[in-house]
């Protein structure tokens, strides 16, 4: 039996009517065509299809969408405005943490909440942060720097290129 | 993996969802973090035909009653107990327990109170039996076990990592069935049995976790042995507490509980006795270390052997032991992140 | 010669910003109107007859649009390698036995997940149980089951011998008597898998006129086609494999794969497209994983420690199909061969089947589990000997032009260098040897180095054999490359683009890529045997050239100047002394039309390794030319010993590295990083368990890939053997799996360097570790 639910994803406010069971990476991606939020185990295990709730970093896998009417969700697609790249986004491609770009949405929503709640974090608060997002290609080496990268031009608040 | 097909129920209150669970018997399941009921329902371990999920309940913040007990409301998120300054103040222990849990994502996601009843976990279970290990084992309504096949014995292990953490504290949950509230010590909330680890009735709901006022000299650490040290279930985590006389050298009661090395978490309750009234010297807490070694009988897994386990518990203990006399007096500021 | 503006620098990524934006569509993102769910029914039995399958009930659940078997297909078989020794082994479909836990027996599509689920739920199949073996020395027992027969050339009285390879030169005999010593070890590997993070995925829509479309995370779509078309008994140009991004494969995307066939079969059935997503319990428990190989070595040495006679015996744990079984001891050959001079040799190799899932190719295919047995060996040869270890490595190093007894020639060679940096870099001799000396029996951690030794080949010749490119000169003066590679995350099109860029001097960011699409790209070798960037790299070198000498030639005409006076520079044309007087290439392009009869200026390029050579080497007898390009490696790894836990660090990673030349130094870093991870994840922690031929651990909760937490620190030494000209044919070498073997040997040789136990299996586990210390019983 279907439910109508509301949900407010990247500003935008959507009602639809979907099975109860339907979790919000399915939800996001088969009902909502927002395909950037990626799912590669469904159980939690590797955070490619983290998404954030009210700015707070979730796996959309093992949350039902109906679970999600009373909050804000932001996906990689709500992360560039206007076609320009925010600085973690920028950083991850200047320093090639980015391969087969699988696991890069929910590596930059991780990122980009601990860098809301952290402007300047240590290498083990990024270690903490983004411990459930699994990457096969990079060895996660250039991930750690464009994170720390990223942090330093955000907080001081410029767009200039720092390290080039 | 989709979820199966169920009825969905979002009640505004706990009251609402004990009447939920009444009303719908055996065949609804309450939903918290979703963090360890959603994947094994995507297995199909679980096919219930209503989930009463506890989202739209907003927990309390913790409260501090006039004896001194902080009452932590069961559906508090572990990433903001690990944030929370009054937890933090009043069971560092328990904010480190926190910390070592799955992920920042599942942090976010996963209560408390589910955390502590955590289903139990053995890998030849915890799959999809679409063509494997198809035969119910024990633990799904079977009578084989795939781990030990000549036993009829579940071998399932609680492996959260609050568990020996609120054990060691000595917290004590309440329980609601939505009509009557009712308070015991988590020690006594485990079963024992693997198949149903939590002896809670179909309908009651754990509330909140009491946590006793802390010692004034009171040094605690908890220990978590995981090959990749983070984003998984412990091989063993453990929770040691020591409590100090005024000359901080005199132990003057010791607290050591090991987990997910069987059903429960284990106190380790020889090599506390042997703490406790005693002077911590490296020769002592060595000693208590191989006590615990050799009181607990962890149950074996696949990559490591009863021996190993055994040599991990002991250093695990024998690390924590030390942790925790370094961090006397200062126990609340030790795992500020 | 001019400068090189675009190769040899760290240019973006060009599939950069669709990645970081979720704009890129993966196989697993499509959505065709209409889109029926595909799922497979698998089998429960290592081994057992079928009897009877009946999907009547299957057929009448509502929403179920087809449900196929064995009786649907054409009976075509299919195999990772397809040759007359060693014919196609595996049915799309179970016929009439299962040989693995998961093999596909039957599939259906269906309206949604639920009606999929239900109809693979009401298919009864009747099996009969057969006795079944897992492990390959039991397999190959004459009284053991019998999974498939025994390889008819291999005279030898073994059971379920899939096929064998073997090798000699020199005098093995004599080699062994004229040794100062001879030792003879053991080293067994163990079952690790890709780790991809994209699940296996396939949209297949078949159009009634018989046009047969096919989206597929894939290693490259030619290989696919072929194999598609063949099993369906469709023309090849019938079937249409068009790119998405792929989400990472490291050698587990390469041949067919049953969701692509029965994707494809489904949608031919029901007239409706049909999508297929392998679930990650599926992937770990019943696809394709790497080889877990038994290397027995024998070697014999000079006082001074230069090899003189090795002998390998090898067997491949191939599972129930010959797979790439039989692949993995040819290479195993080739790995055990190349870095060191071995002037008596004799190799045998067996691929053994068993009634495990099927094998694949898994980054490295075979190196990281011949290097770490050989290495661990020469380390403990050095020490009897009292030689170094830098030193017994150098003595044996192959050298620049030496040629291999297959008759290959190594070229320019940077291994020596590259030992000699990585010890330098590392101050290797120094701390060698340290730890073992100095520590007590009271020191809990001990730190410890050690260092391995590795080669790999840049592509060799495989179905489609060579690769193809067009370059074609937009009106606006923008270039369109159309190459038939396949990007998997190592980033073909953005190297493709720079060598275009190159050599007709045109910023990476005015050149587009059409890639992979079958009906639209020229042929690629495909993004496996490490030929991406030499085989299709010189193919869109070829390619630029051909429209830069166009480009030179208009602009020769328009500006009345010689060819050899002109210089292209930032897409612009101009005489030699006079760069302000500059023809655009929109202009060039607009002179060719109006002049040259319409002539737009395309190019095209076309390049194959070994291009007097007829066909691949023989798997075999290893005759015949393997390859033309060899990177060379040595790596050395510091690690820290925990023991009390048994818990191994690996603290610094060091690779010093002959890639040949360096198209873009940033893609190559990450090459090195993530090799480093998978050797320490394979070092320390990843592994397969099974218990008869069913997965214990079918999830990344309990399959320990690294996660941030295991970080290594990787550090890189570049010593660069080979340079890049514009409009001459150039070694890019190998820099995507070569560097997953040496790292995995060097942390053994460092384990036994810090605790002075030497592990002889994988992984080295903290029980391991404990119980060598003598800690635990």
């Amino acid at each position: 039996m279907k439910i109508l639910i509301e949900l407010s994803i990247n500003g935008d406010s959507y009602e639809l009517a979907i099975e109860p069971q339907v979790s919000l990476a399915e939800c996001l991606r088969d009902h909502l065509g927002l395909t950037g939020t990626k799912e590669a185990c469904g159980t939690g295990e590797c955070g490619s299809c983290t998404v954030l709730a009210d700015g707070k970093p979730i796996l959309s896998c093992l949350t039902l969408a109906a679970d999600c009417q009373d909050m804000e969700i932001t996906t990689i697609e709500g992360l560039a405005s206007q076609n320009v790249l925010n600085p973690i986004q920028e950083e991850f491609l200047a320093h090639g943490a980015v391969q087969c770009g699988f696991c890069t949405p929910g590596m930059v929503l991780s990122t980009s909440a601990l860098l809301e709640e952290t402007s300047n974090p240590t290498d083990d608060q990024i270690t903490k942060a983004l411990e459930g997002n699994l990457c096969r290609c990079t060895g996660y080496n250039k991930i750690v720097a464009a994170v720390h990268a990223a942090a330093d031009r955000m907080s001081r608040g410029s767009v200039e290129d720092s390290d080039k | 993996m989709r979820l199966p097909r169920f009825e969905l129920k979002r009640p505004g209150s706990l009251d609402e969802a004990a009447e939920l669970l009444r009303e719908y018997g055996g065949t609804a399941t309450l939903a918290a973090g979703g963090t360890d009921l959603f994947p094994r329902m995507k297995y199909r371990l679980s096919s219930p035909d209503v989930v009463v999920s506890l989202k739209r309940v907003s927990p309390a913040e913790p409260t501090t009653d006039s004896e001194g007990n902080l009452h932590i409301d069961a559906l508090m998120k572990l990433a903001d107990i690990v944030r929370s300054e009054s937890v933090q103040r009043h069971a560092g222990l328990l904010v480190e327990a926190a910390h070592w849990v799955g992920s920042a994502q599942v942090r976010h996601m996963a209560t408390l109170g589910g955390n502590l009843c955590l289903e139990t976990r053995c890998p030849f279970f915890n799959q999809s039996h679409d063509y494997q290990f198809a035969e119910p084992c024990i633990k799904r309504g079977g009578d084989l076990c795939y781990f030990l096949p000549k036993g009829k014995k579940c071998w399932a292990i609680c492996q959260a990592d609050t568990a020996p953490a609120l054990v060691c504290l000595e917290a004590r949950v309440c329980v609601t069935d939505g009509r009557q509230e009712r308070q015991q010590a988590v020690e006594d909330l485990f079963s024992g049995d693997p198949v149903r680890p939590i002896g809670l009735g179909a309908t009651d709901l754990v509330k909140s976790i009491a946590i006793p006022p802390s010692s004034k000299i009171r040094g605690s650490a908890f220990m978590k042995f995981c090959p990749r040290g983070g984003l998984e279930f412990a091989v063993v985590n453990m929770a040691v507490l020591l409590d100090m006389h005024e000359d901080l050298e005199t132990c003057a009661r010791a607290r050591i509980v090991v987990g997910a090395i069987a059903a429960s978490p284990v106190r380790a309750k020889k090599a506390e006795d042997l703490l406790s009234g005693e002077k911590l010297s490296e020769a002592r807490i060595a000693e208590a270390a191989e006590v615990t070694r050799d009181e607990i009988a962890p149950t074996p897994r696949l990559g490591y052997s009863r021996s190993y386990l055994r040599k991990c518990i002991e250093t695990l203990c024998r690390d924590g032991l030390q942790r925790a006399r370094q961090r006397i007096g200062r126990d609340a500021d030790a795992f500020r992140s | 010669m001019s400068e090189l503006d675009y190769v040899g620098k760290s240019v973006l990524r060009k599939d950069g910003p669709d990645k970081v934006t979720g704009r890129a569509l993966y196989t697993v993102d499509l959505h065709l109107p209409g889109t029926l769910v595909g799922r497979i029914l698998r089998s429960p039995h290592p081994h057992a007859r079928i009897l009877n399958i009946d999907t009547s009930l299957a057929k009448r659940v509502n929403g179920v649009k087809a449900v196929i078997t064995y009786q649907d297909t054409l009976g075509v078989k299919h195999g990772f390698v397809e040759t007359p020794r060693y014919p196609a082994d595996q049915d799309c479909l179970a016929s009439d036995r299962v040989r693995f836990v998961g093999e596909e027996v039957a599939a259906v599509a269906a309206v949604d997940e639920y009606s999929a689920e239900e109809a693979l739920n009401l298919i009864r199949v009747d099996y009969e149980p057969l006795p079944a073996v897992f492990d390959p020395l039991e397999a190959m027992h004459m009284d053991a089951p019998e999974i498939h027969p025994t390889h008819p050339k291999v005279p030898e009285h073994y059971r379920n011998i899939a096929g064998k390879t073997e090798s000699e030169w020199g005098d093995i005999a004599s080699g062994f008597s004229q040794s100062d010593y001879v030792v003879e070890n053991r080293y067994e590997s163990h079952l690790r898998t890709h780790g991809y993070l994209e699940p296996q995925a396939t949209v297949a829509s078949f159009e009634p006129e018989g046009k047969l479309n096919v989206w597929t995370s894939s290693q490259g779509p030619f290989l696919k086609r072929a194999k598609l078309a063949k099993t369906l008994g469709l023309p090849q140009s019938a079937v249409r494999i068009q790119k998405a991004y792929v989400g990472g494969a490291f050698g587990g995307k390469i041949d067919l794969f049953a969701h692509e066939y029965c994707a494809a079969l489904l949608s031919m059935k029901s007239g409706r497209p049909v999508k297929i997503i392998a679930s990650r319990p599926e992937i770990f428990a019943s696809y394709r994983h790497g080889q877990p190989l038994l290397v027995e070595v024998k070697t014999g040495v000079k006082k001074d420690g230069t090899l003189v006679a090795q002998q390998y015996r090898i067997i491949n744990n191939c599972g129930a199909y010959r797979g790439s079984g039989v692949v993995v001891i040819f290479l195993s050959w080739g790995f055990a061969m190349l870095p060191y001079r071995i002037p008596n040799l004799r190799y045998d190799g067996y691929a053994v089947y068993t009634n495990n899932p099927i094998r694949a190719p898994q980054r490295g295919h075979g190196a990281p589990q011949i290097r770490f047995a050989v290495e661990s060996q020469l380390d403990a040869i050095a020490e009897e000997m009292g030689i170094d270890p830098i030193e017994i490595r150098l003595r044996n190093a192959r050298q620049s032009g030496e040629e291999l007894p297959n008759g290959d020639n190594v070229h320019n060679c940077g291994l020596s260098d590259s030992i000699r940096e990585a010890a330098k870099h590392t101050d290797f001799i120094r701390k060698y040897g340290k730890a073992r000396k100095k520590a007590g029996p009271a020191e809990r951690y001990r730190k410890g180095i050690g260092i391995g030794v590795s080669s790999y080949f840049g592509g060799s010749l495989i179905y489609p054999n060579s690769s193809s490119v067009v370059v074609k000169m937009n009106d606006d003066g923008t270039a369109t490359i159309l190459t038939g590679a396949m990007d998997i995350g190592q980033g073909a099109e953005t190297i493709l683009c720079q060598i275009v860029a190159e050599e007709i001097k045109m910023p990476v960011e005015e050149i587009q890529v059409i890639a992979a699409d079958t009906e639209t790209t020229p042929v690629d070798i495909g993004s496996w045997i490490s030929g991406n960037a030499y085989v299709s790299g010189n193919a869109a070198r070829e390619a630029g050239a051909a429209v830069r000498r166009k480009l030179l030639a208009i602009a020769s005409e328009v500006m009345e100047a010689n060819i050899d006076d002109l210089v292209l520079e930032d897409k612009t044309a101009y005489v030699i002394g006079s760069p302000d007087v500059r023809m655009s290439y929109a202009e060039l392009v607009a002179a060719s039309i109006r002049t040259h009869r319409g002539d737009p200026i395309i190019g095209d390029g076309h390049w194959r390794t070994m291009r007097d050579t007829p066909t691949h080497p023989s798997l075999a007898t290893t005759k015949g030319r393997w390859s033309e390009n060899y990177a060379f490696d040595a790596q050395v790894a510091e690690v820290e010993v925990d023991t009390e836990t048994g818990v191994v660090r690996l603290i610094r990673a060091v690779t010093a590295h002959d890639c040949g030349f360096p198209i873009n130094p940033l893609l190559v870093e990450g090459q090195i990083d993530g090799q480093v991870s998978m050797a320490l994840g394979h070092a320390f922690m990843e592994e397969v368990l099974m218990k008869e031929g069913r997965t214990l651990n079918p999830n990344w909760l309990e399959y320990h890939m690294p996660c941030i937490h295991n970080v290594a620190a990787s550090e890189h030494i570049d010593v660069i053997t080979e340079s890049f000209e514009i409009d001459r044919p150039y070694r890019t070498k190998e820099v995507g799996e070569g560097y997953v073997s040496a790292i995995l040997a060097a942390i053994a040789n460092a384990i036994y360097d810090a605790a002075g136990v030497r592990l002889d299996s994988t992984p080295f586990t903290p029980e391991k570790i404990l119980r060598a210390l003598g800690k635990i019983t």
